[in-house]
């Protein structure tokens, strides 16, 4: 069995900066996020009907975006953290071509009850913030 | 004074390509041609160009001349400005060069697709296809974009051949900062880092991090040169060239020498070295402190090999000896580089070599500094200079 | 819209404060580790708490779980959107009633999901929807319009509450754009930056279009030279063909940019000079690999490959 780590909250203080992640946008990470979370919006496979809304291409569907933002955290975290809630707003569309960098830092920690607050934003190379927000999740008290 | 250039240039070979309105062919073609022929008017090889002289406005690199024909090793390269002006103007170039000894064999070309590429009648806006930017086309799709990348291309392979490690770019960038840390001009002022920051700052282009990086920066330096009987009538103290040589090696490019056999090496900087002992009369054990080209903190090393202050694959352990430091072998970079101080494309370097000389560094060290080294970029046609006291 | 036409439009638009959107109801297919794994891999999520039964299992959860963030996706509807459009109900009628009104754009602004309880396979998750509320009408950047929320509540098949999800959402008035403007650049997805082509060099790119590399020769003492050159620099011959390499190459050196990140290129290419089996060296990018996994010495096959909507290029995997 793999050996997975999780964070205790006793190894987080606020301003902690969790690991950068880059992430190259393509079409087949847009079509295959809107596949996968069963997202059958046209602009979201169908690059004429995205031109026809006036992108130049097709874009990355909501729910792509809550999981990378989900993924970027738990990775942080350790399998053990549970994730309470996903607070995101949306900003400039991802498209094929750019890349998103994804970078977070903790804002509040509760060491007694283990809730711990992560503001993270997801920018693109091309047309800036595509995602800001927040993530709580609970980590095990103690070690 | 009378310019000392008579009958101390000769020319001996002429050549034009077809003159017509659409040559059919690149503005690389026809110098190479026009060299050609005129290499040939005179019964010389190639090999025996040592030095191009052409207009600013021409848009084929010597370099890219050179490597079209196949010339070697060149040692001058001169430019002169505003366009026809630029006609006698760099034969007097040419003339300056041979008459000095700088070089032995100078071409003297223009070319130019005046009708059928960029018109004069054009104005000065339009598509301009020059040597260069098809050189660059070489890298830009696959993303090797920046003189980081170009250099840590070279570094890679010169770190794997050598064995030299991170530690001595450390050593050289931590060395130099250190310096800067006592220079208020520098944008380090009064800042220093250490190991552990230096390994956490964030890679620019593997194996270079930030801190082996020198800054972006506006500014600008400048230094007066005048005659030795002048010179002496002045105010500070005179600091004499006693050398100053620039060499391209045979298959120059412009950052991108990757052709070559054996391309972890700057030949260039070997023959400029070489060019300015000769010139000086001083030898590597006559220089008493540096200030080495620092883009990028490995090129640093590079250099100290190629100056032959350590042989090849030692200089990791020359600067690890603290040879860089205030009390070292060498004092290097004693402003703060262009790693800690400012990158003024090397120039703010010529000033502090010369402040060395003098006397007058805000890291002056304890020794007597006689002669210091000065040197260019590295990575394409570069050169260097030897200063000493003026006697 | 007069003071009287808005006043009017604004008591039937209020009146959808409140309304269900959908009753409670359970979704096609209980929750499953086909559908997560399928999320999981496109996510790049390696959590085991998700797809490692066997971790799982000895962990403080003793199970799999869905991924949280898959709460909303179990009662999606499905291809049913692309192929027949998205059925009615009573959100559909409120955008159709903006848009009927001028307020055509939309514009997803927010959404916060928060879970309460961590749903496994086997469970089945139902949702019932509302829309909760409606801005009053607000002069945005994008135009003047109304914020509506939605409110969605999830549960499993004992009725404990997974969890909720708002969905804050702009119908707004689009704004003219000035014609220029609907064209800038901005719009344009970036590409590679291409090499400029001459007399020296098109030929080759143009041959790189068709998926080949070539190298040029020079025919009068056969020399191969690249980048290609006008003139041979051995004989100073100004004939010349060329061969096609096969791409066999091997890694003289190589290295990744990691910063700045170029529009248009993938974060850190790989780039490398590479000797191919001819005897030139040419710049590409190693592709198929991880950057700790390229060494000097690796041996390289390469392909010309269409690496962007504009640009083909020859890229070497690992041979």
């Amino acid at each position: 069995m793999s050996d997975y780590k999780t964070l205790s909250v006793a190894d987080v203080s606020v301003g902690d900066k969790l690991p950068e992640l880059d992430i190259d946008i393509t079409s087949g990470l847009i079509v295959g996020g809107a596949l996968a979370t069963r997202d059958f919006e046209p602009v979201h496979h169908d690059k004429s009907v995205a031109q026809a809304a006036g992108l130049p291409d097709i874009f990355m569907n909501i729910l792509t975006s809550q999981g990378l933002m989900s993924r970027f955290v738990t990775d942080w975290s350790g399998p053990e953290a549970i994730v309470k809630s996903l607070d995101v707003k949306l900003g400039a569309p991802n498209l094929p071509g750019m890349v998103m960098t994804v970078a977070g830092e903790v804002t509040a920690c509760d060491a007694e009850a283990g809730v711990v607050d992560i503001a993270v934003t997801g920018e693109n190379n091309i047309w800036g913030m595509h995602m800001q927000g927040s993530v709580q999740i609970v980590l095990p008290v103690e070690g | 004074m009378v310019a000392n250039i008579k009958d101390k240039a000769v020319i001996v070979g002429v050549h034009n390509t077809e003159f017509s309105k659409d040559s059919g062919v690149s503005e690389l073609s026809l110098a190479a041609q026009a060299v050609k022929g005129a290499i040939d008017d005179a019964g010389l090889k190639p090999s025996d160009i040592d030095g191009f002289a052409t207009f600013t406005m021409d848009s084929n690199d010597e370099i890219e001349v050179a490597r079209a024909v196949g010339c070697g090793d060149m040692t001058f390269w001169g430019r002169s400005h505003y366009g026809g002006g630029a006609a006698t103007g760099s034969l007097h170039q040419a003339v300056m060069a041979v008459a000095t000894g700088m070089a032995e064999c100078v071409a003297v070309y223009r070319a130019l697709n005046g009708r059928s590429g960029h018109r004069f009648s054009d104005g000065v806006s339009g598509n301009i296809m020059t040597a260069d930017a098809i050189h660059w086309g070489w890298y830009m799709p696959y993303g090797l974009l920046t003189p980081a990348s170009w250099v840590a291309m070279f570094n890679q392979r010169w770190m794997h051949l050598t064995g030299v490690t991170k530690d001595a770019m450390f050593e050289v960038a931590h060395s130099t900062r250190e310096y800067a840390v006592n220079n208020p001009n520098a944008f380090f002022y009064g800042r220093s880092f250490d190991r552990a920051e230096y390994d956490a700052a964030r890679m620019i282009a593997d194996p270079l991090q930030l801190f082996d990086c020198c800054q972006e920066s506006d500014g600008a330096s400048c230094v007066i040169v005048t005659t030795p009987e002048r010179a002496r009538d002045l105010k500070q103290p005179g600091v004499s060239v006693r050398g100053v040589a620039q060499a391209a090696a045979a298959d120059q490019e412009q950052m991108t020498s990757f052709y070559r056999e054996e391309f972890a090496a700057i030949p260039e900087m070997e023959i400029a070295a070489k060019n300015c002992y000769e010139m000086s009369g001083l030898s590597v054990d006559d220089i008493d402190a540096a200030i080495i080209y620092d883009a990028f903190s490995p090129i640093v090393l590079w250099q100290l090999e190629a100056w032959g202050f350590c042989g090849f694959g030692e200089s990791g352990d020359f600067v690890l000896d603290g040879a860089l430091r205030p009390g070292g072998r060498l004092p290097t970079n004693t402003h703060g580089g262009q790693l800690s101080e400012g990158y003024i494309h090397g120039v703010n370097g010529i000033v502090e070599a010369t402040r060395l000389v003098r006397g007058q560094s805000l890291n002056q060290p304890d020794k007597e500094i006689n002669h210091a080294l000065v040197t260019s970029g590295v990575g394409i046609p570069t050169g260097g200079a030897l200063l000493g006291k003026l006697d | 819209m007069t003071p009287e036409e808005q006043k009017a439009f604004e008591d039937k638009l209020y009146a959808y404060v409140g309304v269900k959107v959908c009753s409670r109801k359970p979704a096609k297919d209980a929750v499953n580790e086909t559908m997560i794994r399928h999320w999981t891999e496109v996510m790049g999520d390696n959590n085991p708490a998700y797809t490692d039964m066997e971790w799982a299992a000895s962990s403080r959860r003793g199970r799999t779980i869905a991924p949280p963030a898959m709460m909303y996706v179990w009662n999606q509807e499905g291809y049913s959107v692309a192929s027949s459009g998205r059925a009615s109900d009573p959100q559909t009628d409120m955008v159709e009633f903006f848009n009927e009104h001028g307020f055509t754009g939309v514009l997803g602004t927010n959404v916060k999901q928060e879970y309460s309880r961590e749903a496994s396979p086997g469970d089945t998750v139902y949702v019932e929807m509302v829309i909760d509320s409606i801005s009053e009408r607000k002069a945005t950047a994008r135009g003047t319009g109304y914020f509506f929320e939605t409110l969605a509540t999830f549960s499993d098949q004992n009725n404990e509450t997974l969890g909720t999800q708002r969905f804050r959402v702009l119908k707004f008035i689009p704004q003219e754009q000035p014609a220029a403007a609907a064209d800038t650049n901005e719009l344009q997805v970036p590409t590679r930056i291409p090499s400029p082509r001459g007399h020296d060099n098109g030929w080759w790119w143009n041959a790189v279009d068709e998926g080949k590399v070539l190298i040029q020769r020079c025919k009068s003492c056969q020399t191969l030279r690249h980048p290609p050159r006008p003139m041979c620099g051995e004989c100073q011959s100004m004939e010349w063909d060329s061969i096609e390499s096969t791409l066999d190459g091997e890694v003289m050196s190589y290295t990744s940019l990691r910063h700045p990140k170029i529009p248009g290129y993938p974060s850190d290419p790989i780039c490398a000079v590479i000797k191919l089996a001819e005897g030139t060296n040419i710049v590409s990018n190693v592709v198929g690999c991880e950057f700790a996994d390229v060494h000097i010495g690796m041996k390289l096959k390469g392909k010309v490959e269409q690496v962007d909507e504009k640009t083909m290029l020859p890229q070497f995997y690992p041979a």
